[in-house]
């Protein structure tokens, strides 16, 4: 057997241990269910429930402000684009990709696109409320003042485009 | 008085492995460990230490043209590394990762024919040596269930990473057996026993 002969079975047993451990770690992500930690906001992508937010992500994330036009307070927390980065893979994020954050204590849900929420010049963010829970703020038209914010989060959804 | 011939004596059985070249094995093996401790990789990518980790192996097993050299280098390795406390995973993850680079290395070098100062074969033998290193960490937390760095990564980067990372290693230690070659270390290793 030729030298080549034999690198080249090497490389084929090599690409089938890398299939192999790729396949495998594909099926353990799809059958392993998703437990949720108590206190996590829950996201889910296309219905299926991917992991949860909690108080403990925050610390490793960018901690942004601005100041809203209706009260000239300042929002101040961290940018919804950065949670989703932590549990949603980035494939399922397309541009118009349907974000919906919503709290069933307050019955308000807020629809976004990906782009909207991408663009950091739209400053959609979750500031922290006194109450210690999170609210959706944003200097988006239909986002910008109060009554339109969304108070207590508890949970966001991820998929289907428009 | 009859005379009682003298008693046979058994034949001597030649070693498999020379104490010299079981004493430069230890020192290769000593050198992956003090290589891991001492030498620091700005990298942030899974198994760049393999650049220098599987450039030690592959001159090793030319140095010491043997089956079973290689996987006593990743035996003797591995041991120190465990006892020393080095790596993350615990000392059963550090002595079998350490451990089957050495055997990968040498199941690589057993189908490659042995000829560790072709730089094919060095490549390709390092880089199947040090993917074993993968699937050890990889084998492990699928069995515990233990947290592993690169699942943060990606399991695709992380493999990307160690073949990357062992075929550099694979290389330079190529080079190096030919410039230990060319500069007559193996004749001098041939005087030795």
């Amino acid at each position: 057997m030729s030298q080549r002969v034999r690198i080249a079975i090497l490389i084929g047993v090599l690409a089938l241990l890398a299939g192999a451990v790729l396949g495998v770690d594909a099926l353990r992500r799809s059958t392993k269910a998703t437990e949720l930690a108590p206190g996590a906001i829950p996201i889910y992508v296309e219905g299926k429930l991917v992991g949860g937010f909690l108080p403990e992500d925050l610390a490793s994330l960018e901690e942004v402000s601005f100041v809203d036009g209706e009260e000239g307070k300042t929002q101040q927390g961290w940018m919804l684009r950065d949670v989703l980065r932590l549990r949603v893979p980035e494939r399922k994020l397309k541009p118009k990709t349907r974000i919906v954050v919503a709290s069933s204590s307050s019955g308000k849900s807020a629809e976004l696109t990906w782009a909207e929420v991408d663009d950091p010049a739209n400053w959609v963010m979750f500031d922290l409320a006194g109450r210690g829970t999170l609210k959706l703020v944003s200097v988006l038209e239909r986002l910008d003042v109060r009554d339109e914010w969304v108070q207590d989060v508890d949970r966001i959804d991820v998929g289907g485009a428009e | 008085m009859s005379q009682e011939p003298p008693a046979a004596q058994p034949p001597v059985k030649a070693r498999y492995f020379s104490t010299f070249r079981l004493i430069l094995l230890a020192l290769f093996a000593a050198l992956i460990v003090v290589a891991k401790v001492a030498l620091r990789l700005p990298l942030q990518m899974p198994g760049h230490s393999g650049i220098f980790w599987m450039a030690i192996m592959i001159v090793a097993s030319g140095v010491v043209p043997k089956a079973g050299a290689p996987s006593l280098v990743g035996l003797t390795s591995g041991i120190l590394a465990a006892f020393l406390g080095l790596g993350d995973g615990g000392a059963v993850d550090t002595f079998l990762s350490y451990t089957m680079v050495g055997v990968g290395t040498d199941l690589a070098l057993l189908v490659l024919g042995r000829r560790p100062e072709k730089l094919a074969v060095a490549v390709t033998a390092a880089i199947f040596g040090h993917f074993c290193k993968f699937l050890v960490k990889w084998g492990l937390s699928l069995v515990i269930g233990a947290p592993v760095g690169f699942v943060a990564l990606g399991l695709a980067r992380a493999m990307i990473g160690y073949i990357l990372f062992g075929a550099l290693g694979g290389l330079l230690g190529g080079l190096t057996l030919l410039a230990l070659r060319r500069a007559g270390f193996f004749a001098y290793l041939a005087e030795k026993k």
